[in-house]
């Protein structure tokens, strides 16, 4: 089972503990209404850190590097502070986006989950986000995944060697 | 001709069913959408300026054309329940360059955001220039079939639609519904027969993908044809239930 969450933001990195985690261990139509009430998941999940990218240019390279699977520096920066306390009797698990889970183990040795729980833990995150980030309002998230998004799909365009006619600017 | 606010007191506008869509009554019933970029237009298509409430204000609308957008024949077609309405988050798979999401933008309003996924850099480049105008959309330039890829630019969605034109889209739905739709969302998807099977009648088609959806959490509500505006194209509109 999952004893952390890993949300990746177009604001910045996301930890999260999971509590509670024994309970979920069948999904069913009870566990799913405790995920889609935040009252409920509120205490399924507890924000462990955030952290921000420093600039526009900070969170694209980020992007770029998890869209290949790549670990930033910055990441393992923050999974490393984060993820090293070792607490008596008890191992990490890190629910984690499929795609980056075997890349975190063999990388950085971190257990990872991405089965149906941990996917429906990171989906919660997902919808409870702007009550669960505190601080980070509605708005400000789709601020950051509006200029986040215009400069990842700039950089596409520009980066495509196939293109016949250009359009840098 | 181009723009203009011909027809002007003589047209009379009146909601449609669907919330933040309208139909423009003067000699000929047009549906329009409420433009959120006043004395522009997107893509050549005429606008209409209609009295406001107050006396000396006008509201621009932008002719919305269902032999240019699937979404707008479906409307047309009196499919009963798209889920895009003012304030809704939408994820619009297969954008293209951005002429239909331009419309859904109206619809959701300021208050909404649409994800905009296009995978083609031509009209990619299209659509990141519309989405300047419009702040509501976030332009996405990359493959819908990994939604891993893309997933730090989004929030939980209220409505997927999807019009990618491609032999696995039910699997494409799929794969973006559950990193991103919100359980008891709305799918809306546009099928072209054609591009999933040219071998056997398009209606078999459409009962073999919605089979599909159904396998993949999706419940199917209802099914409408797009015709006249397209042939052998069919709008499906379904219910995500992540665990039934």
């Amino acid at each position: 089972m999952a004893t952390h969450a890993l949300f990746e933001t177009s604001s910045g990195y996301a930890i999260f503990e999971v509590k509670l985690h024994d309970v979920v261990g069948a999904l069913d139509k009870a566990v799913q209404a405790s995920i889609d009430d935040f009252s409920k998941f509120n205490k399924m999940v507890s924000l462990v850190s955030f952290a921000p990218f420093q600039n526009a240019a900070h969170a694209l390279e980020n992007m770029n590097d998890l869209s290949e699977n790549t670990i930033h520096p910055y990441l393992r920066d923050i999974l490393e502070l984060n993820l090293a306390k070792p607490k008596k009797g008890s191992s990490v698990v890190l629910a984690v986006n499929s795609a980056l889970a075997p890349v975190l183990k063999e990388q950085m040795g971190i257990n990872c989950s991405s089965k149906e729980v941990a996917t429906d833990i990171l989906r919660g995150i997902r919808e409870h986000a702007p009550r669960l980030l505190k601080g980070l309002q509605d708005t400000d998230i789709t601020k950051a995944q509006l200029g986040l998004g215009h400069a990842y799909s700039r950089a596409k365009l520009k980066f495509n060697v196939n293109r016949i006619d250009n359009m840098i600017i | 001709g181009r723009g203009g606010a011909r027809g002007g007191a003589n047209v009379i506008l009146k909601p449609h069913r669907h919330p933040g869509i309208f139909i423009a009554e003067g000699k000929e019933s047009l549906l329009v959408t409420k433009n959120l970029v006043p004395g522009e237009a997107v893509y050549g298509e005429k606008r209409i300026s209609i009295d406001g409430g107050v006396e000396g204000t006008k509201v621009e609308y932008r002719v919305w054309n269902p032999f240019r957008s699937k979404l707008a024949a479906g409307v047309l077609n009196g499919v009963d329940n798209i889920g895009i309405a003012p304030g809704k988050k939408v994820l619009y798979l297969g954008a293209a360059s951005g002429t239909s999401v331009s419309h859904v933008a109206d619809i959701v309003g300021p208050e909404g955001t649409v994800y905009a996924v296009e995978f083609s850099l031509r009209s990619g480049r299209d659509l990141i220039s519309m989405a300047k105008k419009r702040t509501n959309v976030i332009p996405i330039v990359e493959d819908a079939r990994t939604p891993q890829r893309y997933r730090m630019l989004l929030s939980t969605v209220d409505v997927i639609f999807a019009d990618v034109a491609q032999p696995d889209q039910a699997r494409i739905i799929s794969l973006n519904a559950e990193y991103f739709l919100k359980n008891g969302g709305f799918v809306v998807i546009s099928i072209k027969a054609s591009c999933i099977d040219s071998t056997v009648p398009a209606e078999a088609v459409f009962a073999r993908e919605v089979e599909t959806l159904r396998q993949s959490k999706i419940k199917p509500l209802e099914q409408v044809t797009l015709e006249p505006y397209e042939r052998d194209h069919a709008m499906v509109t379904g219910v995500y239930q992540r665990h039934s």
